[in-house]
């Protein structure tokens, strides 16, 4: 497989992996702040999305529909839904001819239904969950008809690599910033609602009710978002998938770079399999996740030089 | 006459060759099928006809990217539904006109870039081939295989009032539009079911296999299972969609400038497992962009040291390098000299009537006979740069000729053709419109095949001569009957 090709298949999944979780935090948070009585921040949320220009944040922070927009439809935020899957899109037309035409046609329309003026109109005077449920909707769209088409090949190896790779990060981000807006003292918080909102947007709040039964407590968040193997946006999860994804690569690489990637993606899924959380919280949480997050930005870089030629 | 309301008022532009009508308006044989299943029609079903050709390119992709304050919009090239047809017996005239042709333009290319025959005997003078921006010398004395540069041609042909077929232009670069021939008769079978077999209609589906046949055969390792590749300048590019068309139907790599690298002068793609050895590249990037250490140093659209490997021999690329001195309008004048000069025969297809505007007598005919010419730039495309002197007003006349004074051998005048005309549904009723025709001729070890059929461009501006699609040009399915 080409480089480029292999290159394009990873970053229009990251992509699309990214929209998803952008557009499930976005929902969460806008339900959430309507159930606010005090003045509800989105500051942890774009400071997950966009960084921390703290200038933006400040201007941003208490108006929902801004940030809504912002992190949707803005074509100057070079990381909203918009400029996201127009990149995504980009990469599916490099490899138009490797993805089914039903998996183009598919992403074409996310990308056309984001443009749409009455999806603006949508999230700047009516409801704005109905919209983000059109735009969820998409993706869902999108993973159902990749698992169903796509050929079982090299191709969609590097799509699903770069799908657990996004989605790792992501719940790294989400735990780093939310244990960190109170400064990973759990036990100042009188509102277990936080921990709600958390699991929501990570889709695992039911889950969560199924498996404790002792109540909302930051160690079983820490638990199930980290360590569950069936949680499917748990951060073994991902790393799981990644190491089994890139296991069908063998025949498609050179020995030597499949050996030391493989390598770092076992090291990692080791040093995450090996660890409690009374272990992670002694060492600290911030550290631990640093750590993963580091890890894993070392796995995008080797694939980059290794495999897409980028060297 | 026919009752359906979508044929009242039309009315055979006078003096033109319409395709459908005899002068005594009645229909001409070829066309009368169509008509019959037309008339059974109501406007409104033809309007949903239309919708639906609409919808299928759009929701295909079928579209060209026109960047504008850095947002992509998509457009479709507008098609016509009502299908231009051929007969076979003119298709078979055509066709042996067209391989008479690209034999003597394929023997010009191998005899210019090694003895110069055609000059040495005055056939053509000196100053005609090395003037020419296109006369690539790097290309002396390199052998291509089996003598064949121009492996894919669209030679554009009009036709004047009498019906008589001219060539407009030889176009042995990089041709486009095929994908479009393909795409168009894909919809038309969408869209009149059961009509294409009543009719008869040849296919033309064969093209890209006939393509890949030949491309398979020019590769230099003589290996079971040669790679091939189809070299894009990327998605930016306006025909983009063309080139994953045809990779796909072909089922060969796609590739930009960036995934290729020439080592030890071979070429290679970089893949995942390593590099790969690339042995025929069907490349849609002109010759200036091809490699930067021998033609424009800025280009990255190319592969640095490509030349060298091809040079050598170690890879194949089609069309060959250089071809453009062929297609040089000003070269154009000289193809029939050459049909004589290489195959001793009589030109089967007629030039267009040809004035150089840096010959002082042919310059002052054409100034003094202004109104009556269409003056072009030699190495112009895409209609751009045209001087349509029945349309101009005096102001652009002397701007242009001021152009020409300065750089007389960089255009050609002809007189204004009459293109025929032929039916397009345009708001609810059939009007005729100007059109004219590109085959794909294809030329292989084998000799030179040619699919039965074509893209037919059409001026769907009223009263316009104008096909090219960058000046309001549409297409339609072009049919040639058995």
């Amino acid at each position: 497989m080409l480089s480029r090709v292999a290159a394009s298949f990873y970053w229009l999944s990251r992509y699309i992996e990214r929209s998803d979780g952008i557009l499930r935090m976005l929902k969460t948070n806008y339900a959430s702040s309507q159930d606010a009585i005090q003045g509800f921040t989105w500051e942890p949320v774009i400071r997950i999305f966009s960084g921390s220009d703290q200038d933006l944040i400040d201007r941003l922070k208490n108006d929902s529909r801004t940030v809504i927009n912002y992190m949707v439809t803005d074509k100057n935020n070079s990381n909203s839904v918009l400029s996201i899957i127009t990149l995504s899109r980009e990469n599916a037309r490099g490899v138009q001819e490797h993805i089914n035409t039903d998996l183009w046609q598919c992403l074409n329309e996310y990308y056309h239904i984001v443009k749409e003026n009455s999806l603006v109109n949508k999230l700047k005077k009516d409801d704005p969950i109905s919209a983000l449920d059109i735009l969820i909707k998409q993706v869902m769209l999108y993973y159902g008809t990749a698992e169903v088409t796509m050929e079982r090949g090299p191709g969609r190896s590097f799509m699903n690599i770069g799908k657990y790779l996004e989605r790792a990060i992501q719940a790294i981000d989400i735990l780093d910033i939310k244990f960190g807006s109170i400064n990973h003292n759990p036990d100042l918080l009188t509102d277990t609602t936080y921990w709600k909102h958390l699991l929501q947007s990570l889709g695992g709040y039911e889950l969560y009710l199924k498996t404790y039964r002792d109540g909302l407590e930051a160690h079983n968040v820490l638990e199930q978002v980290i360590l569950n193997n069936d949680f499917p946006r748990s951060v073994i999860y991902s790393v799981n998938n990644i190491q089994r994804y890139f296991d069908r690569l063998k025949l498609d690489s050179s020995m030597t770079d499949y050996q030391e990637l493989s390598f770092f993606i076992g090291k990692l899924q080791s040093h995450i399999k090996y660890s409690s959380v009374k272990g992670i919280q002694n060492d600290g949480l911030h550290l631990y996740l640093t750590q993963l997050k580091d890890q894993l930005y070392q796995i995008g870089n080797l694939l980059n030089e290794r495999y897409f030629a980028n060297s | 006459m026919y009752k359906a309301a979508h044929f009242d008022g039309y009315h055979s532009i006078p003096g033109v060759w319409d395709e459908m009508y005899l002068q005594s308006s009645d229909i001409r044989a070829h066309y009368q099928k169509v008509i019959d299943y037309l008339s059974q029609e109501s406007p409104d079903e033809l309007g949903k006809k239309e919708e639906l050709a609409q919808r299928l390119f759009m929701k295909q992709g079928i579209t060209f990217t026109v960047y504008n304050s850095g947002e992509g919009i998509e457009k479709i090239f507008p098609f016509d539904i009502i299908p231009r047809i051929i007969t076979g017996s003119e298709w078979d005239f055509v066709e042996k006109g067209i391989k008479q042709r690209l034999t003597a333009l394929n023997l010009f290319l191998k005899d210019i870039y090694h003895n110069q025959f055609i000059i040495k005997d005055g056939i053509i003078p000196i100053d005609a081939i090395y003037s020419c921006p296109h006369f690539t010398r790097e290309m002396y004395q390199v052998d291509v295989p089996y003598d064949i540069y121009v492996h894919i041609a669209g030679i554009d042909l009009i036709r004047d009032e009498e019906g008589t077929f001219y060539v407009l232009e030889d176009n042995l670069r990089t041709p486009s539009g095929v994908s479009y021939m393909l795409e168009n008769r894909e919809i038309t079978k969408r869209l009149f079911p059961d009509l294409l077999p009543n009719c008869g209609v040849r296919s033309v589906t064969e093209y890209p296999n006939i393509l890949y046949k030949n491309l398979q055969s020019l590769s230099p390792r003589r290996i079971s299972n040669p790679t091939i590749v189809l070299l894009s300048p990327g998605i930016y590019n306006s025909a983009y969609f063309e080139h994953t068309t045809l990779a796909r139907l072909m089922g060969v790599e796609l590739v930009e400038g960036r995934d290729l690298v020439v080592n030890n002068q071979k070429v290679y793609m970089k893949t995942t497992t390593g590099l790969q050895q690339v042995d025929v590249i069907y490349r849609r990037v002109d010759d200036e962009y091809l490699d930067p250490l021998v033609f424009n140093p800025n280009s990255i659209l190319g592969v640095a040291g490509i030349m060298g490997a091809y040079r050598k021999g170690n890879v194949a690329i089609v069309n060959a390098i250089g071809n453009g001195v062929a297609d040089d309008k000003a070269i154009y004048i000289y193809v029939p000299d050459m049909i004589k000069y290489y195959l001793n025969e009589e030109p089967i297809l007629k030039n267009v009537p040809t004035y150089r505007l840096n010959n002082p007598d042919e310059q002052k005919y054409v100034f003094d006979n202004i109104n009556k010419m269409v003056v072009k730039k030699t190495n112009g495309s895409g209609g751009y740069g045209m001087l349509m002197g029945h349309a101009a007003s005096q102001e652009e006349i002397d701007e242009y000729k001021l152009e020409i004074l300065k750089q007389p051998r960089d255009f050609i005048a002809q007189p204004t053709i009459s293109l025929s005309a032929a039916p397009c549904y345009i708001q609810g009723a059939l009007r005729p419109r100007r059109i004219d025709l590109r085959p794909y001729a294809l030329c292989g070890p084998d000799g030179i095949e040619i699919v039965p059929g074509g893209l037919t461009r059409v001026a769907l501006k009223e009263g316009s001569l104008v096909v090219n699609s960058s000046q309001g040009g549409g297409s339609k399915d072009t049919w040639v009957l058995a």
